[in-house]
């Protein structure tokens, strides 16, 4: 209940409960105590917002701010370029892998053995396996 | 060639500052900085409580500010939507500093005995008599005293205005949490302040 009287106070009860609150405080001499110890801390706190000034002079604080900005500025030109190298040194491995894959699984498959889940070493004999399970949708060419 | 159009910055409302620094113009953009950089400050200062993280936050708010400035439509008033950056910056950083933790004393005191119903404000103005300025130091004093788990709730709630679902959104934690680590902030200042007073009478 204490703090709905605080919610109370700060104006975050719904309708219903600001009511039941209302009818609470007409018989309840400490709650009203309570309810305008709070009422006049908080307006006491909220008039004397402590007054804090910037340790600086104008022109620093400014020339702090604005050598800030020239730099985020120049980075972000600078960006588009690493961005795009830093593509190309996924995209070249990713292209290659994606080569391999193809030629391997157009080559006809020399033997083609079908798992359910498990690899038959004895199949490993051959210089290209492939093993595939059908419950979990995978396919893996094995190439010696 | 085109026409320079110099604009008197200094009188210019912020509404104008920002249209001409969304188009580019930096002088605009430092008047913004210029009028709005102590309130910025201080809010750092006061998540952070420390001037050189504070210092160094608020410059971050005013970049990221720069960069974000395009999307910035005017829901709100300029100042709320730079205050509303730097306090994220802040909780990131608290968070990173794992600052913003239940092992404290305080919390735990506050998670195992629940909440109390008096506030331990004898005196129904424990603060009467002080000056504006004196007033403003003393409650600082008493907000620092606090630990940042409850300075933080304290501060987005009375100083930003922001309700419980706000305040546990951007904390990341539950509306019964805020509630309670609120209540248990007030409670300590409530007992600082009264503190502060005795010290003063004697």
């Amino acid at each position: 209940m204490t703090l709905d009287l605080q919610a109370y106070v700060d104006g975050e009860l719904p309708s219903d409960r600001r009511q039941a609150v209302e009818a609470m405080l007409s018989g309840d001499a400490e709650a009203r105590e309570l309810v305008e110890g709070l009422r006049r801390l908080s307006l006491l706190v909220r008039s004397h917002e402590p007054e804090i000034k910037v340790p600086a002079s104008r022109e620093f604080y400014w020339s702090q701010i604005q050598k800030q900005i020239d730099l985020a500025e120049r980075e972000e030109i600078r960006r588009p370029a690493g961005f795009a190298l830093g593509w190309l040194r996924w995209l070249v491995p990713a292209v290659g892998a994606a080569a391999v894959a193809v030629v391997v699984t157009l080559r006809p498959s020399r033997e083609e053995v079908t798992l359910a889940g498990t690899f038959d070493s004895a199949q490993t004999e051959s210089s290209a396996v492939v093993f595939r399970s059908e419950s979990d949708g995978v396919t893996i060419h094995w190439i010696d | 060639m085109p026409l320079s159009v110099k604009h008197d910055y200094p009188s210019a409302p912020d509404e104008s500052l920002v249209r001409w620094a969304q188009s580019g113009d930096t002088e605009a953009f430092e008047q913004l900085v210029f009028r709005h950089r102590d309130k910025i400050f201080a809010r750092a200062m006061m998540m952070m409580r420390n001037e050189d993280q504070a210092l160094e936050l608020s410059q971050e708010a005013w970049v990221k500010a720069w960069q974000r400035l395009a999307q910035f439509q005017g829901e709100s008033s300029f100042a709320t939507w730079m205050t509303r950056i730097v306090i994220n910056l802040c909780l990131d950083q608290l968070r990173r500093q794992k600052r913003v933790r239940t092992e404290s004393i305080d919390e735990m005191q506050e998670e195992s005995g629940g909440v109390e119903r008096q506030l331990p404000v004898a005196d129904p103005n424990p603060t009467a008599g002080l000056e504006q300025d004196e007033l403003r130091r003393r409650i600082d004093e008493a907000l620092g005293k606090l630990t940042e788990a409850h300075r933080t709730v304290v501060v987005l709630h009375e100083f930003e205005g922001l309700e419980y679902k706000e305040i546990a959104k951007r904390v990341g934690i539950s509306i019964g949490t805020v509630m309670s680590r609120l209540f248990y902030a007030r409670r300590r200042l409530a007992t600082l302040l009264q503190s502060l007073k005795r010290e003063r009478s004697e």
